[in-house]
């Protein structure tokens, strides 16, 4: 009991020492906690509306294959005959059956061309106005649509953009473009997380979607009073067979929900990573403030032991202070976790995702994790400084009290550290120089892994090297500020080593992934030069979708291009000359693409691939099956009529480019497959003749019509290259951003907690002149070498991790290195900036100490 | 004997006046109303250049109060405070910390070296922070006279108490400070290495001219001095030139008697 009062008392006393460490355990756990609720409320807001939106029992037309894909090839939705809806409404239970028609294969703009999509990547839905949607919707102003020239919007995205009765939108398809004007705006009485969504009436909707009357895609079926969903889809099953897929209200929303669970999982557990990441930074941190909690009670503790508590008790009286410090941290941290969720919320709502705080959810799960996370590592933390405390001997009382004595860097540790750090470099080199990824990349991680944990070990190792080195290089010129600077940086150097760790964990990722994806980018620009021959490329916004037919067309027709080729992608069952069937995705193209994308062909020549029922393999697949120039495969392309296609070439599968693809020309495929199975075209190629600035343009102008065509020439597409790599970098570097504040924290709480320690020779030296400005010059410049030491490390060993990973990525192409220097000094440089940031208030309190109360401190 | 202006008998030699430092109807007051507690009530004071003085006086008399506002440590609540012919007193704290730099040294009783910086660098501290170069010279003097040529590499972890209380001397001895204020140097050292200590600081006012002040509740070491101040409920009651450890002690305990029985 009284080592409970104890701890009490010592942890209330110093509170103040320990707010920073608090603040570090409720940051990781409320990113913790925050993922969860966050997640957890999409969950619970998509769950809500695939519940409310669902019929009882749905008929879906399916392709003949079923792949499940959102986007459809063809870009018209899969359709059955009217005639269903006849032979449903005959079956016993059903009291109500309505035909609907829906495609996500649209584009919608208003009369500016402007696009109606939403920016957060949720679907545009165009469809037929019908009874089940009137179930969740409100029409709020003017009425449902009637006629061809009228549209219902949903009210957010007339929100959004502004859209009021009268206005006129156009819907293009594969179909065409339709115009029509808002009749009206109906509301969701659910949260409808952000697709856009219209509403023609069915005639026009079949009309504009599909292109003609007399089919749907849905038929949403009412179970009559007392005959359950499931009861209600046997019956409908036995009707209809299994021509159409039917499912009941729940297997409708299970099966969206899974689609959504599966996406929010990775974001979950990619964003507790990035907290698992931060509680790792915190970890140091806690470390560090019981160190030298501990060293600083040392003459207390001794006297606990000399007039006889045991090992044991003062042992645990740091223990249970930490335990007041985690429970305290993550009691907090779960309330700021919720914070954190809400703030989500709300960003998504700025990026046009609403999300409504009456569906927060917070399983019990959330705080539970929370509490038990940020306890357990808390006290785990703090186990060796109380373990450390446990061995003050009593004799400890009667020594003269002053700054602790300078804690050397342990021999057993320096020997473990560099065994494990040569063992780590041993894992990256094999990494370097394996031959096959997956091996590769197993000595990758453990390279990672080994480095890291031998770098933390021979922090304090370092410490002692490289502090000298920037003491010799910066501090020179602060004079005797500068080399007292450099001293207190080097006092103890098992601090200074953890303090620079927590720093080094976040930067070297940053390190890393900045040599990844700048070599990312300077190796498919790379092959982009060497392989690729078109000029232009054009296709959807973000590649998604396929173009639709009068984009393509528009395309041909401008003047001043050459070597014009469509491609389409066919999926289709190869089967080997052994027999044995595999599914491939073709690359359907036109005779002029290997002008286009120019690949080195090791057999045969791509030009005879262009010909009467010819493909081409690659090499890899080659090797593999035995398959040579002059071999005939048998391919079954989905939906159409077995082909016989004679390989004509196999290309070298050296190159990132359409690797491994297979190639066909869009006319073999034509001659098996029906016109309406025909895939859309994905892109079209194409050189320039003449004027490349006036032809772009023409490009440009000639697909304006459609805002979801992307014209890119080679410089374009370059930069959309480096833009995509950069966003995702961006965004990686946006959650490590938590390590890193924690890491700061960290920088800030030794330095505050060493001017506490250092009262008294803070004291003397004001006494003895030293000026205000001097004293906070001279916390400034320890905390700028802390932070720097922080950064060489994190740097060094992230470059290391991040050549690695380029060396054994050349693997799968990516062939150049590119050390992206701006990223990796400008880090460096705000190090030191952090490193000043993080003394600023340490730095303050120093000068205003009392020189008086500094002397008398004992 | 009241507080009163005790004029130095001894003139200086060679400084531009025989006062290093006076002080004025000096009050320093804690708190206020009930609560106030007076630590120096009026007290006038000249402390003479290139004498060695000590202030007596039993605890809680004012004696470390009146050596810390001399030496612009702390704050007065009224009178003045002249170092040579600069007043110190309502000097912000950026001249005041320049002043300690530039014109006076210090020797505290315990905690007087930076552990991070050796023998040497603890003793040029005052001059780096200042920006001046130490005059070698009278540094290898300074060095030679406490007798602390071989250790200057050390740290002073590495140095005894009494070695630890020379670099101090030295360090105060070394910038040429116009006064050097003493808060019970000796206080933690034996009697041996005491002498010692005080050894150098009598020997620096003799030969160097050196003035130095310096708070001590130790008779022996204020037998040192050239001239004891008594301190007494913040005011000075009696001054002793020349003396022996016997006479302060008779003294002192002529007061703890007084004391008793008023």
């Amino acid at each position: 009991m009284t080592v409970l009062k104890t701890s009490m008392r010592n942890f209330f006393a110093h509170k103040g020492r320990m707010a920073l460490s608090a603040i570090a355990v409720l940051l990781s756990v409320a990113f913790v906690c925050g993922t969860l609720v966050f997640t957890d409320t999409m969950n619970t807001t998509f769950d809500k509306l695939f519940q409310a939106t669902a019929s009882d029992v749905t008929v879906t037309a399916k392709d003949a294959s079923d792949t499940g894909e959102t986007t459809s090839r063809t870009g018209k939705p899969p359709v059955m005959p009217a005639s269903v809806l006849g032979d449903v409404r005959g079956v016993q239970g059903v009291t109500k059956a309505e035909g609907t028609v829906f495609s996500t294969s649209v584009t919608v703009v208003d009369h500016d061309l402007d696009k109606l999509s939403p920016k957060s990547g949720a679907p545009t839905i165009v469809g037929s106005w019908n009874g089940n949607d009137a179930r969740t919707m409100k029409i709020t102003s003017g009425a449902a649509p009637e006629g061809p020239d009228q549209v219902m919007v949903d009210a957010d995205t007339a929100d959004k953009h502004h859209l009021k009765l009268g206005d006129e939108i156009g819907i293009i398809s594969v179909v065409g473009t339709h115009h029509a004007r808002v009749s009206g705006i109906a509301t969701f009485t659910v949260t409808n997380p952000g697709a856009a969504i219209f509403y023609l009436d069915t005639k026009t909707a079949q009309q504009t979607l599909v292109g003609r009357t007399g089919v749907y895609t849905n038929v949403n079926l009412t179970a009559a009073k007392g005959v359950t969903d499931a009861q209600l889809k046997k019956n409908v099953t036995a009707e209809l067979g299994h021509t159409y897929k039917v499912q009941t209200a729940k297997e409708v929303a299970d099966a969206n929900q899974k689609d959504v669970k599966s996406f929010l999982d990775v974001l979950k557990y990619a964003m507790l990573g990035f907290a698992g990441i931060a509680f790792l930074v915190g970890i140091f941190l806690i470390v560090n403030t019981f160190s030298m909690l501990v060293a600083q009670r040392t003459r207390e503790i001794g006297l606990m032991r000399a007039i006889g508590s045991s090992r044991k008790q003062v042992n645990r009286s740091v223990l249970v202070e930490a335990l007041l410090l985690g429970v305290i941290g993550s009691v907090l941290g779960v309330g700021a976790g919720v914070g954190i969720a809400v703030g989500l919320m709300k960003l998504m709502g700025t990026m046009g995702m609403h999300l409504s705080t009456d569906d927060l959810t917070v399983a019990w799960t959330t705080p539970a994790l929370g509490l038990l996370l940020g306890v357990v590592v808390t006290v785990l933390a703090a186990y060796l400084p109380a373990r450390r405390a446990g061995k003050v001997s009593p004799m400890a009382a009667l020594r003269e009290a002053g700054a602790p004595a300078d804690a050397r860097a342990g021999v057993v540790r320096a020997v473990t550290g560099l065994v494990l750090t040569g063992a780590g470099g041993w894992s990256l080199h094999l990494a370097a120089i394996a031959d096959q990824a997956k091996v590769g990349s197993a000595w990758l991680g453990l390279g990672v892994v080994l480095t890291l944990i031998g770098f933390v070990a021979i922090g304090p190792l370092l410490a002692g090297g490289l502090v000298r080195v920037l003491g010799a290089v910066m501090l020179r010129i602060f004079g005797p500020v500068g080399r007292m600077a450099e001293r207190n940086a080097l006092r103890n150097p098992r601090r200074t080593g953890a303090t620079g760790a927590a720093l080094m964990i976040g930067l070297a990722l940053v390190a890393c992934l900045s040599v990844v994806g700048s070599s990312m980018v300077a190796s498919a620009t790379d092959e982009l030069d060497k392989s690729v021959g078109a000029d232009f490329i054009i296709e959807s916004s973000g590649g998604a979708k396929p173009l639709t037919p009068a984009a393509v067309k528009a395309v041909q027709d401008t003047p001043g291009l050459i070597n014009v080729s469509r491609v389409k992608e066919v999926p289709a069952e190869v089967t080997l000359p052994n027999g044995s069937a595999q599914k491939q995705k073709l690359l359907a193209a036109e005779a002029a693409y290997p002008q286009d994308v120019r690949r080195t062909t090791l057999s045969g020549r791509l030009s005879a691939v262009y010909g009467r029922d010819a493909m081409s393999v690659g090499s890899d697949f080659a090797d593999k099956n035995g398959v040579k120039v002059g071999d005939t495969l048998k391919v079954a392309f989905d939906g159409a009529r077995t082909a016989r296609l004679r390989v004509a070439a196999v290309t070298s599968d050296d190159t990132t480019v359409d690797k491994g693809r297979m190639y066909t020309a869009i006319t073999t495929v034509g001659r098996y497959m029906p016109a309406d199975r025909m895939p859309l075209d994905l892109a079209v190629l194409a050189g320039h003749s003449g004027d490349e600035h006036q032809v772009y343009a023409a490009l440009k102008k000639a697909v304006a019509a459609d805002p979801s065509v992307t014209v890119m020439d080679r410089s374009d597409y370059k930069k959309n290259l480096r833009d995509q790599v950069g966003q995702l970098l961006n965004m990686v570097y946006g959650l490590l951003a938590l390590a890193i504040v924690v890491a700061v924290l960290g920088v800030v709480n030794t330095l505050a907690l060493s001017v506490v320690e250092r009262t008294r020779e803070i004291g003397l030296m004001r006494a003895l002149g030293l000026s205000r400005r001097q004293m906070r010059r001279m916390i400034r410049l320890e905390s700028v070498v802390i932070a720097l030491f922080g950064a060489l490390l994190g740097l060094g060993l992230g470059m290391g991790w991040g050549a690695t990973a380029q060396k054994l990525l050349a693997l799968e192409g990516m062939k150049v290195l590119e050390i992206p220097w701006p990223t990796i000094i400008t880090v460096f440089v705000a190090s030191a900036f952090v490193g000043l940031l993080a003394a600023l208030i340490p730095a303050f309190r120093a000068g205003r100490m009392n020189v008086l109360n500094a002397i008398a401190t004992e | 004997m009241t507080s009163a202006v005790t004029i130095p008998r001894h003139g200086g030699t060679g400084g531009p006046t025989a006062v290093a430092a006076r002080a004025r109807q000096v009050v320093k007051a804690y708190g206020s109303g009930e609560t106030r507690v007076v630590a120096l009530d009026h007290v006038d004071v000249d402390i003479a250049r290139g004498q060695f003085t000590a202030i007596m006086g039993p605890s809680g008399s004012g004696k470390s109060t009146l050596m810390h506002c001399l030496a612009g440590l702390d704050t007065v609540t009224s009178g003045q405070i002249h170092l040579d012919e600069t007043e110190i007193t309502g000097l912000k704290d950026k001249k005041l910390t320049k002043l300690r730099r530039d014109r006076i040294g210090f020797i505290f009783q315990a905690f007087n070296l930076l552990p991070t910086l050796n023998a040497l660098e603890n003793i040029t501290l005052p001059m780096d922070i200042a920006g001046r170069k130490p005059d070698r010279a009278w540094l290898d003097r300074v060095v030679e006279t406490v007798g602390l040529a071989g250790r200057l590499k050390h740290r002073p972890t590495q140095l005894s108490g009494g070695q630890q209380q020379r670099v101090a001397v030295a360090r105060a001895l070394a910038a040429r400070p116009e006064i050097i204020f003493g808060d019970e140097p000796t206080g933690n050292l034996d009697s041996r290495a005491g002498a010692e200590v005080l050894g150098f600081l009598r020997r620096s006012v003799t030969e160097l001219g050196q003035t130095i002040v310096m708070v001590t509740h130790d008779p022996v070491a204020a037998s040192y001095a050239d001239r004891v101040l008594y301190l007494a409920d913040g005011r000075i009651v009696d001054e002793m030139h020349q003396p022996t450890a016997e006479q302060v002690l008779d003294r002192m305990k002529d007061f703890d008697a007084r004391g008793r029985t008023s």
